[in-house]
């Protein structure tokens, strides 16, 4: 039998913490796991739980949302995406068409999907229509991503391509000035595919604790037990709390599957600007499927705050852990999970639809004056 | 878009499996999985419609009582 969350919380409530101590996590699974198990709550309150950039649908660049949109509404394609990019609205006018769901009101062929082999199925049902993909994923989506390259796809499916690496942002953050926090949990899935080795830099650059977790209380508990043993004991070492499914090196052959198919680039995230190496492109095998090699290019240079937040929203500083989703000024007063304005409270991922989901209404920032 | 569910692979065939979790069948892909040998019985972690990993029938077990407890607390909206 595995350790109990009650022992594991018993057991943090026996470490002789005196000082705030920050836990970051990077997994909008993990957060949602935290907030729904109302673990913020059971711990002692020194400690803080902090989510950081763990939402893809959050950081898909502004752009690329944009891009997909005029190209369902002004070319003949099938565009599919995973069903939560559909609501992320982009910085347009207000008589314009601002996101993917209302360009699919308005009549362009826009279809969410659940996995790559449906964007292939489509593309075989529909040989005389090209099918466009717009993928954003971290890794654990992007080398399904890669899988369904290496099978073969369709001569009719083109990509949109916005995957990205998680450790790059975490190493961003560990570089500046005020990285936010004292200990990382490292994301569980992520971690499965890649190997947990990604994060030793965390440990051995930057000399604090991490730890991989699974979703369970369980195993969440057990994370955060590690790290602030090693906190408390100056002793930070990479630990693992999932070895069911995160093993030494991860899923070599998803690894092997990534580099056959994939480069990795230099990526802009939404919010935070140009992350070196943190994002996927096309290897050049596979360059002739990237969708700015067959359509237009619908940048529109001209067009007002492209590529930043919707004015007023805080969520660039949400996905870096800088505020709590609450903090912001439109949680909850203009932005919610019916009428998000922006993408931390549109992604099942996002810190702010998260918080939300797991009750917390009110923002605790003073009102904007109207 | 990340969370990833364990299934029980019920058959094979090529790098495609049925595979199911409590109650709900569907298609898997294993070419994530091509370095493992599997077979029917098998339980896999599954995302977005790929397994990427093998895993122990308890571990699955443990991972679908904690996604139980999550659908029974998510708000309206969500749904």
């Amino acid at each position: 039998m595995s350790t109990s969350a009650k022992t594991w919380l018993e057991r943090i409530h026996a470490l002789p913490i005196k000082n705030k101590l920050r836990i970051m996590n990077v997994c909008g699974g993990h957060e949602r796991s935290i907030t729904m198990a109302g673990l913020r709550g059971a711990l002692p309150k020194q400690i803080e739980l902090i989510p950081g950039p763990g939402c893809p649908v959050c950081v898909c660049p502004e752009e690329d949302v944009y891009q997909a949109i005029q190209l369902a509404l002004h070319e003949n394609i099938i565009l599919v995406a995973f069903g939560d990019m559909l609501r992320v609205p982009v910085n347009v006018g207000k008589a314009d068409i601002r996101s993917l769901e209302q360009a699919k009101a308005s009549g362009a062929d826009i279809r969410p999907i659940a996995s790559p082999s449906e964007a292939v199925r489509i593309a075989r049902e529909h040989p005389d229509r090209d099918v466009v993909f717009f993928a954003a994923g971290f890794e654990t989506t992007t080398a399904p991503v890669a899988a369904m390259l290496a099978e073969g796809v369709p001569h009719n499916l083109a990509l949109l391509l916005s995957g990205r690496l998680t450790w790059p942002a975490v190493s961003m953050l560990l570089n500046s000035d005020t990285p936010g926090f004292d200990c990382l949990i490292a994301p569980g899935h992520v971690s499965t595919v890649m190997g947990p080795e990604e994060w030793a830099f965390v440990v051995k650059d930057h000399g604090l604790p991490a730890a991989v977790a699974g979703f369970t209380s369980e195993s969440l508990l057990a994370a955060m037990y590690s790290v602030l043993r090693q906190h408390l004991e100056q002793r930070p070492f990479l630990d693992n709390c999932y070895p069911e499914i995160v093993r030494p090196g991860g899923n070599t052959a998803a690894q092997r599957v990534m580099q056959q198919t994939l480069q990795v680039v230099d990526a802009n995230w939404r919010g935070v600007g140009v992350i070196p190496a943190s994002g996927y492109g096309l290897a050049p095998e596979y360059a002739h499927l990237d969708v700015r090699a067959r359509f237009p290019d619908y940048t529109d240079t001209a067009r007002k705050r492209a590529g930043q937040m919707p004015p007023g929203c805080d969520c660039a500083k949400v996905v870096l852990g800088k505020i709590y989703p609450n903090a912001c000024r439109l949680y909850g007063r203009a932005c919610t999970p019916r009428n998000p304005i922006g993408p931390c409270m549109v992604s099942d991922e996002g810190a702010c639809r998260i918080w939300w989901s797991g009750g917390v209404r009110e923002s605790t920032a003073a009102a904007i004056e109207v | 878009m990340c969370l990833a569910i364990p299934m029980q692979v019920r058959d094979i065939d090529g790098f495609l499996a049925r595979c199911e979790a409590k109650g709900v069948s569907r298609e898997v892909n294993l070419f994530l999985l091509q370095d493992e040998t599997l077979q029917a019985g098998d339980f896999v972690m599954v995302h977005v419609g790929y397994a990427i990993q093998k895993m122990t029938e308890q571990e699955a077990r443990s991972a679908w009582e904690v996604y139980d407890e999550m659908l029974e607390k998510l708000d309206p909206a969500h749904a």
